[in-house]
């Protein structure tokens, strides 16, 4: 993925209906890109066997009162 | 001697307070005496029940007085990260957007600390709902009782302060990726991360669902195994919970002997990692060598990365339960908080489905070597308690975000994304006399073994004899 610029990140804000004040802008497009960088590097991993799935235990209880 | 009683352990003061040695208001007195000499400074309470606090201790004296049957707390005053419900009191989460809400009902976990007789002295301090991040905190800026210009680690501050510093006998706070034993080891103290389904959240403001871990901060392996037995279990609340398998409490004086332990060679090792930490951990894993432990390297070669796992995770979970708060009251957050909230709401869900497989990949890693190992061993953290103004500075790169929010976070939250207990004590101090926080991870609600080579750590070497600067 290539990197987001300030404005794709301020029109992405915008369409999730969430605000941006004094000073976010920058440092959110900061953020968002560094998780750019290492999450996109996992592309690189061997994940076919890794099934996403919570750290639950398999035998839940039952359901609360 | 106010001190001197100040810093018994909780074990210690049960037992002298069942014995009539001390009197429960006496214990409180010296607590309150403590936290008004200390926390104008230090802040570690956004509330302190004092008169609460005085009236349940003489009741527990009478009830002494009268010979009732006590519970394993009776008398002893405790703490709780201001996470966590308490019927009648305010609980604000480090939120101005929470500075006036007052539940109805105690926290599951509270309720079976003053069930047990425990005695609560007050809410602490914490991170803006548990995240890290605050750049402002609205109920006073935390600080590490060993140098007050030092961060405290987060998220539960003020449960680490007051552990440490003794301002109160024992303490609870909440672990998400580290929430417990990041302060645990910047602050000095002994911080568990029970299993994930041990402890009930009953109560407690989520962070991320996946992953929340109510747990102690104490300052001894002991108190950490004592709080343990007393809050895990099913509360009929929370289906995911189940029963503790071995008391807590059951090998604690075992030693070390017979122990396998894996040393985390990517933690260790890691060029993130300062010299000095990396050298106390390695004598931590000498010293258990020489008290009959099997000590061998291994290799978990994804744990660098789980970090930015971690954020890409538990942050998503946390911004979907605050996103129609932070829409319609955005201003209200601090911005550190914000921005960390706004960014992961923004995550492209494939990104996020990456994290999901890398978290099943990296939890893999770590189940197959505790299939091998009883415990693993590393450093709690790269560093000792950075300054509170480095974390203050604004965010001005890529590249520094990713060090500022994913590297340090990979030491403690391969844990949290295998659902495993961890814990951190402290293993030697800085030239610049800063606890530097040894962690041990276990397996799955085998909190039993964690504890018992922590406590055979403990008991070998004196560093917890060692208090803060505050005299009197």
């Amino acid at each position: 993925m290539t990197e987001l610029t300030p404005d794709q990140v301020q029109a992405l804000a915008a369409a999730a209906g969430l605000p941006l004040h004094d000073g976010d802008l920058a440092e959110v497009t900061h953020r968002l890109n560094a998780f750019v960088d290492v999450l996109g590097a996992l592309a690189a991993i061997d994940l076919a066997a890794a099934e996403p799935a919570p750290a639950a235990p398999p035998d839940p209880g039952p359901a609360p009162r | 001697m106010t001190a001197d009683l100040a810093y018994r352990t909780a074990t210690d003061l049960a037992g002298l307070i069942r014995a009539r040695t001390v009197s429960p208001v006496e214990v409180v007195q010296a607590y309150l005496a403590r936290i008004d000499r200390w926390d104008g400074t230090l802040r570690a309470y956004v509330t302190v029940c004092r008169e609460r606090a005085l009236d349940e201790a003489r009741a527990a004296e009478q009830a002494l007085g009268h010979g009732a049957p006590v519970g394993p707390l009776h008398g002893v005053p405790f703490a709780v990260k201001d996470q966590f419900d308490t019927a009648g009191i305010r609980t604000t989460s480090g939120s101005r957007l929470h500075a006036d809400r007052v539940p109805a009902e105690d926290a599951t976990v509270v309720a079976r600390l003053r069930a047990a007789g425990g005695i609560l002295l007050g809410k602490l301090n914490l991170t803006e709902f548990a995240l890290g991040g605050t750049l402002t905190y609205p109920f006073g800026q935390p600080r590490n009782p060993w140098d007050q210009t030092r961060e405290t680690g987060g998220s539960s501050s003020g449960s680490g302060i007051a552990a440490a510093a003794a301002l109160a006998a024992a303490t609870l706070g909440e672990d998400t990726g580290g929430s417990v034993r990041s302060p645990a080891s910047w602050c000095g103290a002994v911080g568990l991360r029970p299993t994930w389904g041990l402890v009930p959240r009953a109560g407690c403001v989520p962070v991320a669902w996946s992953m929340d871990a109510p747990g102690p901060l104490t300052r001894s392996v002991e108190d950490a195994a004592l709080l343990l037995s007393i809050i895990a279990g099913p509360d009929g609340r929370d289906r995911w919970l189940q029963p503790a398998r071995t008391d807590p409490r059951a090998d604690l004086e075992r030693g070390a002997g017979g122990l396998s332990i894996g040393v985390v060679t990517a933690l260790v090792n890691s060029p993130d990692t300062d010299a000095e930490v990396r050298g106390a951990v390695r004598a931590a894993a000498e010293t258990l060598r020489g008290l009959g432990g099997r000590v061998e390297d291994v290799d978990l070669p994804l744990l660098p990365i789980a970090g930015a796992v971690f954020m890409a995770l538990a942050d998503g979970e946390a911004a979907a339960w605050h996103h129609p708060t932070l829409a319609a009251r955005g201003a209200d957050y601090d911005p550190g908080t914000r921005r960390r909230l706004v960014t992961a709401a923004l995550l492209p869900a494939t990104l996020a489905q990456q994290a999901a497989r890398a978290r099943a990949a990296i939890r893999a890693q770590v189940w197959d070597a505790l299939a091998r190992y009883d415990v693993l061993l590393a450093p709690t953290g790269p560093t000792a308690a950075p300054p509170i103004a480095a974390a203050q500075a604004p965010i001005v790169s890529r590249a520094e975000a990713g060090r500022r929010f994913f590297n340090r976070r990979s030491y403690t939250t391969p844990a949290s994304l295998a659902g495993v207990p961890a814990l951190s004590l402290p293993c030697g101090f800085t030239v610049g006399g800063l606890p530097i926080g040894l962690q041990l991870i276990g397996r799955r609600f085998d909190e039993a073994t964690l504890l018992r080579a922590a406590r055979a750590y403990e008991r070998a070497t004196d560093w917890r004899a060692r208090r803060p600067p505050l005299p009197g």
